[in-house]
């Protein structure tokens, strides 16, 4: 589900996978939040694991762990390292 | 110096309050902020003789102004301007916790950074130099371990010395480079502002947006939004760059620095205990399973043991309640005074809601440990799913098992667990579906009905009642959050997974206690209220001329009769006159009473020693052992009090017929009838409104016996009521979704922070009580279902409906992009729609 470049998505990443943060595809609050958990454009994300029901999924970032519904995961641009 | 004013400022999971229980001791005061209900604690301590107090802010990631506890935090430093700032970081987790300490720094006041769980750190192989930190950010840094108790002193002592060194404060400024002359512009703007606050920091707020700070100076500068958007756009279109995210990247740069110069990892990629505990707590097989097993045993040892420590504090509370009688003016036979009636009343009331309090305490002191070991979070990332569906949250858990999702609980502790939840409509929701849980004083109220009507099926039934809640809740939370709640801010699923810690005693402890004497303080106070006015409905008019007569010579011939009796026997002269009587009748009840109370052997003994110093002639009646003349009169005696509290009860009756409760209740008939309620069950209902116990009691007594033998409640409901067992059903039906009890009401509206919604809290869930059990019955009626099947299609209609609204997908969204405003169907997009709208 590709719409626009040719970066991924963080929620179509797997388990165990490490990522890099490229663009943050919203606005107001939640892209203050995100800002401030730590979401900043260059930062590395390693796929943690998923919610035994498959959402929300849980990251670590900055040395900590945080979970973030997969509709929000969409919205963070990433490349694959 | 007179009083030092601290602010105590640290990010969520920091052990900000460990830190301000170990400074600040027991000395400590909770309240709300102005306005909200958010908690604030303020702790009053001592050091060298200097005074200190300490404010405990909320926990935030960030100083912004996008979520209430951050509004909040502001807003103190605006108002109250502290002297010094305390800022608590969590040294495991330092990178992040940076991020706030440098807003704090920008604030301009001076700043204590308390690098907090030391231990953690180093037993994470974390070597952290805490001077060059120190050096670094040109702030004391002290090591500390809340948990451990180790730094409080030094603490305390650096408060002092930064407050008393303030007049050399320098202050603290990031360079931001390219955003730098933009600042510059707003700074100049703002230079002749009365605020006492810094400039650099507000110039700095008003890019990022800050709304407090805006409101703040607007005031005195009319155009200052213009102006921020101004220099936000200008910054935009020389540098391609958003000054929000350009401002948190340099942050989390900053941050970063300080990390990587101060912090060395020997253990780094190393597995933690965290990352292995949750490798089965959040395992997909395992998950489910433990959460039900916790939930289990959280039900188990705080509903289940807390209601059988009951059975030893109850003894304590009718003390209390025989201790007060013997105050109050004492009965003249069947003529009870006011007074005493209403004392009666009162205590009854009181002791309903205090014989929660074991179960409270427990409940309290267990969810606090949850808290602090990390398991809420959790809890919410492995329900989330299902919850979001309904519009619910993961961390509507918790209140719904509290509430009673698991055959009873209390609406009360469910409710005021609420507070956590990030997400308003979601939060809203929860509260607003609790309540429909089964409450544990639901539970003899079934009881009666099932014994009544429903024998042969009762564990069928009960298994409906008990299920059917949670789906119930489901639907209407569902139907809420697309409906009156829909416009609700909600907040995204953006939630931390703090490492696990051990939590302290002393915090637990501290905790528990502070959330019981909330519910002491608050909850009873106004069910005190709302009984003396049920009371006065019950009384009054009361009786009319007429009945006084006939219940006068009823009387009169019941003591004639004893009379008569007592005649024969050779202690006639102590027991031959009415005054004697009554006084003899006062002794046996009081007597009797106190005995029910005690259950120990030493106990009765004492009682029996009390009673015959009091009369030793009237004890012989009580216990006549071999005295063939006292038994008489004992037999008699017996009797008479028997026909004494029959005339009573029918006086009572009689009196709550005509009362104004009673004319409630006969006026909503033409209502209910439909829904196969008499005026009797109105009543019940409408007294059940101050403790759901009192239903029971009323209808108990409404349907007893005129005989006075010793026919059951069930069985004397079921032959003197000429229900059948589909108005049992419809009944049911009703007290499963009928309103909160008052003490709910009240904690709703201590969380809503509204009548409105604690009023729509009551009339929601009986409109709809009323449509479903009429709808229910009548239709019953016309096909002539037995109770059983009437409830049995209930119960799959229900479950039918959640599970339609549970499976039907959630359209997605496969649009993205910046401008484009989503669709508002998509209930959590919402936010950002608005703040799109909203100009940013």
């Amino acid at each position: 589900m590709q719409l626009e470049g040719l970066n991924l998505r963080l929620d179509s990443m797997n388990q165990g996978q490490k990522v890099k943060v490229v663009k943050i595809h919203t606005k107001g609050k939640l892209m203050h939040k995100l800002l401030d958990m730590g979401f900043v454009n260059g930062s590395d994300i390693e796929i943690v694991r998923e919610a035994p029901l498959f959402d929300p999924m849980e990251l670590k970032i900055h040395n900590y762990n945080i979970s973030l519904r997969k509709s929000e995961a969409n919205l963070i641009e990433v490349i694959a390292l | 110096m007179n009083k030092i004013k601290v602010a105590l400022a640290g990010q969520p999971n920091c052990g900000k309050s460990t830190i301000f229980n170990m400074v600040s001791g027991i000395d400590q005061h909770i309240a709300n902020y102005p306005g909200v209900t958010v908690d604030k604690k303020v702790g009053f301590f001592k050091y060298n003789k200097q005074k200190i107090e300490m404010v405990d802010l909320p926990g935030t990631y960030s100083f912004s102004s996008y979520s209430l506890e951050e509004r909040v935090a502001k807003e103190f430093i605006i108002d109250e301007n502290p002297d010094v700032i305390v800022n608590v970081v969590d040294a495991s987790n330092i990178k992040r916790n940076l991020y706030l300490t440098f807003q704090l720094l920008e604030i301009g006041m001076p700043v204590i950074v308390v690098l907090n769980m030391m231990d953690v750190a180093k037993r994470r192989g974390m070597d952290i130099d805490s001077q060059k930190i120190s050096k670094m950010l040109g702030c004391p840094v002290i090591e500390a371990s809340g948990a451990k108790g180790i730094g409080g002193e030094k603490i305390m002592k650096t408060i002092v010395e930064t407050a008393n060194a303030k007049s050399y404060y320098e202050e603290f400024k990031i360079n931001y480079e390219e955003l730098e002359p933009h600042i510059n512009i707003i700074e100049n703007t703002i230079q002749d502002t009365t605020s006492s606050l810094n400039k650099r920091w507000m110039a700095i707020k008003v890019l990022e947006g800050d709304t407090t700070i805006i409101s703040h100076l607007k005031q005195e500068y009319h155009d200052i939004e213009t102006l921020a958007k101004e220099q936000e756009d200008k910054f935009h279109s020389i540098y391609d760059k958003d000054s929000v995210s350009f401002l948190a990247t340099f942050r989390y740069d900053s941050a970063d620095i300080i990390y990587h110069k101060s912090v060395k990892e020997n253990n780094k990629g190393k597995e933690t205990l965290t990352d292995k505990a949750d490798k089965i707590i959040l395992n997909r097989f395992l998950a489910l399973p433990i959460l039900f097993a916790i939930m289990f045993l959280v039900y188990e040892l705080s509903i289940v043991y807390g209601y059988k420590l009951t059975d030893y504090t109850w003894p304590l509370l009718a003390a209390f309640k025989n201790f007060v009688i013997d105050l109050m003016p004492k009965a003249y036979f069947t003529e009870v005074p006011l007074i005493t009636d209403f004392a009666i009343w009162m205590v009854n009331s009181a002791n309903a809601l205090a014989n929660y309090i074991p179960i409270f305490f427990i409940l309290f002191a267990l969810i606090a440990i949850m808290e602090d070991v990390g398991y809420m979070p959790r809890m919410a990332f492995i329900l989330d799913r299902i919850f979001k569906k309904f519009g619910l949250h993961g961390q509507s858990t918790l209140p719904l098992v509290l509430g009673g999702a698991m055959v009873g609980g209390c609406a009360v502790p469910g409710v005021m667990a609420t507070k956590g939840i990030a997400d308003d409509r979601a939060r809203m929701a929860t509260i607003l579906t609790v309540p429909y849980m089964n409450c544990l004083a639901k539970v003899p109220f079934y009881t009666l009905l099932l014994g009544a009507f429903f024998k042969p099926d009762m564990a069928l039934m009960m298994f409906f009642i008990s299920t059917v809640t949670v789906f119930i809740a489901l639907i209407v939370a569902k139907i809420l959050t697309s409906s009156v709640l829909k416009t609700r801010e909600t907040a995204p699923f953006v939630m931390e997974l703090p490492p696990y810690h051990v939590p302290t005693f002393k915090g637990v402890i501290i905790r528990a206690f502070q959330r019981v004497w909330v519910y002491i303080y608050k909850v009873i106070t106004i069910v005190l209220a709302v009984a003396i006015i049920l009371f006065a409905m019950l009384q009054f008019p009361g009786l009319s001329e007429d009945a006084e007569a006939k219940y006068n010579l009823q009387a009169t011939k019941a003591l004639e009769k004893f009379n008569a009796k007592a005649q024969k026997s050779t202690y006639y002269a102590l027991v031959d006159t009415k005054d004697e009587i009554a006084e003899l009748l006062n002794y046996y009840d009081g007597y009797k009473a106190k005995r029910m109370a005690t259950t120990s052997k030493d106990g009765a003994l004492a009682i029996d020693n009390k009673y015959k110093q009091i009369n030793e002639s009237y004890f012989k009646f009580i216990k006549p052992r071999s005295d063939k003349e006292a038994r008489k009169i004992n037999r008699i005696l017996r009797k008479l009090s028997k026909d004494r509290n029959r005339i009573l009860r029918n006086m009572k009756n009689e009196k709550v017929e005509n009362s104004l409760l009673g004319m409630a209740g006969k006026s909503i008939e033409p209502l209910t009838q439909y829904a196969g309620f008499d005026w009797k069950i109105n009543v019940a209902f409408l007294s059940s409104f101050a403790a759901r116990e009192s239903a029971v009691a009323t209808l108990g007594s409404l349907y007893e016996n005129n005989k006075a033998d010793n026919t059951r409640a069930e069985e004397a409901m079921a032959q003197n009521s000429g229900y059948t067992p589909l108005h049992a059903a419809a009944i049911i039906i009703f007290m499963i979704l009928t309103p909160p009890c008052i003490a709910t009401m009240i904690v709703v509206k201590m969380q809503t922070h509204s009548y409105k919604w604690m009023l729509f809290a009551i009339f929601f869930p009986v409109t709809l009580g009323v449509i479903i059990s009429s709808t229910l019955f009548t239709l019953g009626t016309a096909y002539e279902l037995t109770g059983v099947e009437a409830m049995t299609y209930f119960y799959f209609i229900v479950v039918f409906i959640a599970l339609a609204l549970g499976l039907y997908p959630d359209k997605t969204i496969n649009w993205r992009g910046g401008l484009k405003i989503p669709s508002k169907a998509k209930g959590q997009y919402n936010v950002y729609s608005k703040s799109l709208k909203g100009g940013k």
